[in-house]
């Protein structure tokens, strides 16, 4: 009989994650290897780059609302609003040429307004608990931060359809990569502070959880810096860090799927642990707001040409 | 295992893997003619703590259970009276002014002891009660410094991986719990709403059962019936948390073995255990004895002991073992909530207010908790039978609103008396042992406590909107028998738990507690025998302790 000390991790576990790290170093390196520079126009990358962004997190918020809010039972009819908001982002993301561009802009608009309004309800389910504002209802209530990715993704597709019309130069190009930036800033911060909220929950039970509360902050420092001066050098830290944490955000939902299987019943009681379980579209709206945080540093790098 | 006598599993150099459906661990295995460091009777809250303590700490152990090894994920069904097999329920006597009704909240039978079937509730001592007769002057006085005890609650609450509020509202401040408080259920909510329109502090309640994963263990799937036994292992028992640590470290655990009696020689000292396994009676020799079968069977084990130097029973010159027998008041009130609560969902007590812990201002002694209930059908049937002689249509009225009822229940301190003991009766059990005989009677404190906590719980209950109140009466715990204190005069055992009248005999289960306080008492066991296990560490390190060569 094969001797057996009762450990925290399984071997497995930690076998994968070892994997899965060495992953992450090695995805992080090859997407920051030299390159020889190419000749393209760089306002059309960063239209393509932050719509995909914008897909992405139309298609996590798509994912996750319609779990979470179907885990609630969908009890108040406007927990519909989010599924069909952020769907109808993601058609005008991923299909462009099905809508008109004001079908697209009102799309885009709606879901900015509908991220906003469902904070005001998740606060509102906040405030009816017992406890209102304290550590046991911001781990359980409706999420407070959860539907800012839905604005974010409003945000961005906003942003790819003003992009897709021309190329911005010069002046217009170095505005329009800041604002971009301010947008990714402000959504890998956010989203970090959701994940910390989350992962604080969970205990951080794995060390690798702490990656994306760490990863992303750093990659939020480099694109405010780089936004302040663009220059080459500042330019460059910030994509490999916005690359790393796109690839976070892919490998985080490897994790989670990891995750799924640590509930009881593992995947084969899949329809239970999908919902209790560490989302799994959660993380790649980290990779969302990457690629959209590189659209707007192709932005800032064509207003330096 | 099927229904019926079930059969020994620890044995030949392997135990039962509890965290798979009928996998083994390699085990350590001891002659009964080897002279091992620690034999320890019963692997409990103390026992099994004690056994992994000891074992890491480099001892030879051997552990000893009257009841069966069970694998939670094959043995426990979700069935109320199929899971009746982890209570106690051998012939005891009760008898006294307010007899004890003895099986299910006060006892337990397997590898792991009650924790197998505890409500997971993890509440600490208040520092001040282990100076209760000095600082707050009722009961006695613990010989421990309440600090230490804080630490050694710190160690064990990490090694069950408890899971609480990220600021616990009373008493000290206190390190973060290892794991985060989990979701309130409708049944806690209804406490919450009670204690916020009466403006004193709730808060998710400290319990023992996962909200993340842990190694093989998953978190908690709220199916609610933890009291019966778990059957995912994220209840944290000590069957799945110290017991593997034991075996890993090489004690040995012997299953469905009751131990009889304790042997000693002529100076007094213990030599080894009479116990009965696989229907025959051993003899295991030892060097040190460390007892821990709880408020009752410690007693009875000792009384029956009797030796050369030990004529009234072991450890018992001074006639004080059995005494101070304590439980606590277990009283509630339930009512009917408009809204569905379907209260079996999630671990009965996710809420809990120590408000009346930690309150000075009132007319009697100690304190009591409050927490919100959850109890399985039959167990609500069979209590408002007891309690409210509820019968046919009634009975069949009444439980037609299960999904709409909420309940408070409390742990009530009950004062230490040295006539509420434990004897040994005439009367012998099959394996031919005195039945313990269990004397016990309210004092006038006890049923003030009562009388306080029924008329705050129904004011709390009526302001969270319940109605058609009601009450019931009961007991939970026992506390006392073997109390520790400061001299051979006022106790069994001193502060290390060491029996002052056997140097090589210790015991670190609830019946050392000189006093019960006003929580549920797993959690003090543990920390106490963590504690018990550093001393005994730290006594053998000053070679001041019998070892085996």
């Amino acid at each position: 009989m094969r001797p057996r000390v009762p450990s925290e991790r399984s071997r497995r576990a930690v076998a994968l994650t070892a994997l899965a790290s060495v992953g992450l170093v090695a995805g992080a390196a090859w997407v920051s290897r030299r390159r020889p520079p190419r000749r393209r126009p760089e306002g059309s990358r960063a239209a393509r780059q932050v719509r995909q962004g914008a897909a992405l997190l139309a298609g996590s918020v798509l994912a996750d609302s319609t779990m979470e809010h179907y885990r609630g039972g969908f009890h108040n009819r406007t927990m519909f609003v989010a599924p069909v908001s952020s769907g109808l982002a993601l058609v005008s993301a991923l299909a462009p040429g099905m809508m008109t561009r004001r079908a697209r802009q009102a799309v885009n608009a709606g879901a900015v307004g509908a991220g906003l309004a469902g904070h005001l309800f998740h606060l509102r389910n906040v405030l009816r608990r017992p406890g209102a504002l304290s550590w046991e209802s911001m781990f359980y209530a409706a999420p407070l931060g959860a539907p800012g990715a839905m604005t974010l993704a409003g945000l961005a597709g906003l942003a790819a359809t003003r992009l897709e019309t021309g190329q911005p130069r010069g002046a217009e190009a170095l505005r329009a990569g800041r604002i971009g930036s301010l947008g990714t800033v402000a959504g890998l911060l956010g989203t970090t502070a959701e994940v910390a909220l989350l992962h604080f929950r969970g205990a951080f039970h794995n060390p690798m959880m702490f990656a994306p509360v760490i990863l992303p902050p750093l990659a939020a420092l480099a694109v405010a810096d780089a936004a302040r001066r663009p220059d080459r050098a500042r330019l460059r830290l910030a994509r490999i860090l916005l690359r790393a944490t796109a690839a976070m955000g892919l490998a985080g939902a490897a994790f989670h799927a990891w995750g799924v299987h640590r509930n009881m019943g593992g995947w084969r009681n899949w329809r239970q642990n999908l919902q209790v379980a560490p989302p799994l579209p959660a993380p790649p709206s980290f990779t969302g707001v990457a690629l959209a945080g590189l659209g707007a540093a192709h932005l800032l790098e064509e207003a330096r040409r | 295992m099927t229904r019926g006598i079930p059969d020994v599993r620890a044995t030949e150099g392997r135990a039962p893997d509890v965290f798979s459906r009928d996998g083994w661990v390699p085990m350590r295995s001891h002659r009964d003619g080897e002279d091992v460091d620690f034999a320890i009777v019963g692997t409990g809250a103390g026992g099994g703590v004690m056994a992994a303590k000891l074992a890491e700490a480099g001892f030879s152990v051997v552990a000893f259970d009257a009841g069966p090894f069970f694998r939670p994920l094959a043995d426990f069904a979700s069935e109320e009276r199929e899971q009746d097999k982890l209570y106690w329920t051998d012939e005891r006597i009760s008898d006294g002014r307010d007899p004890i009704e003895l099986g299910s909240n006060n006892s337990g039978r397997a590898v792991g002891g009650s924790t197998v079937h505890f409500q997971m509730v993890a509440l600490r001592f208040r520092p001040e009660w282990f100076l209760a007769r000095s600082a707050l002057g009722y009961g006695r006085d613990w010989p421990v410094d309440w600090r230490e005890m804080w630490r050694a609650y710190d160690e064990v609450e990490d090694a069950l991986k408890i899971a609480g509020p990220v600021r616990y509202p009373w008493g000290p401040r206190r390190g973060r719990y290892p794991y985060r408080p989990h979701e309130v259920n409708a049944s806690g909510l209804v406490l919450a709403r009670g204690a916020e329109a009466l403006g004193v502090g709730w808060a998710p309640c400290p319990i023992a059962t996962l909200s993340a994963p842990r190694g093989r263990a998953p978190p908690c799937v709220y199916r609610g019936f933890c009291k019966i036994g778990c059957s995912t292992n994220a209840k944290q028992s000590i069957l799945n948390t110290y017991i593997p640590r034991a075996l890993a470290a090489g004690a040995e655990v012997r299953d469905l073995a009751m131990v009889a009696r304790i042997e000693t020689d002529a100076s007094g000292r213990a030599t080894g255990l009479h116990y009965h396994r696989g229907g025959e009676w051993r003899f295991q020799q030892t060097r040190n004895v460390v007892v821990a079968g709880y408020s009752i069977e410690t007693p009875r084990l000792l009384l029956n002991s009797a030796g050369p130097a030990h004529r009234h029973g072991l450890a018992n010159a001074e006639g004080l073992v059995g005494r101070e027998l304590m439980v606590h008041v277990n009283d509630a009130v339930w009512g009917t909530m408009e809204d569905e609560i379907r209260w079996y969902k999630g671990p009965p007590s996710m809420a809990v207010t120590e408000h009346w812990n930690y309150e000075d201002r009132k007319d009697f002694h100690g304190g009591y908790a409050i927490m919100s209930q959850g109890p399985l059908p039959t167990d609500f049937a069979t209590s408002m039978v007891g309690n409210l002689g509820a019968f046919g249509m009634d009975l069949r009225r009444r439980m037609a609103g299960y999904n709409h009822m909420a309940g408070l229940k409390i742990v009530g301190e009950v004062m230490p008396d040295p006539e509420n003991r434990v004897t040994l009766s005439d009367e012998t059990d099959a394996l031919g042992l005195p039945v313990p005989r269990i004397t016990f009677g309210y004092g006038e404190n006890d049923r003030a406590i009562g009388r306080h906590a029924r008329g705050f719980m129904s004011e709390m209950l009526r302001a969270a909107g319940a109605t058609d109140l009601f009450e019931t009466t009961g007991t939970a715990h026992l506390m006392g028998g073997c109390p520790m204190g400061f001299s051979p005069q006022d106790s069994v055992v001193d502060a290390d738990g060491r029996a002052w009248s056997c140097d090589n005999l210790w015991i670190c289960d609830g019946s050392v507690m000189p006093t019960g306080g006003g929580v549920n008492p797993s959690l003090t066991i543990m920390a106490n025998s963590a504690r018990i296990g550093h001393r005994i560490r730290a006594l053998a390190a000053r070679g001041e302790l019998a070892r085996a060569a």
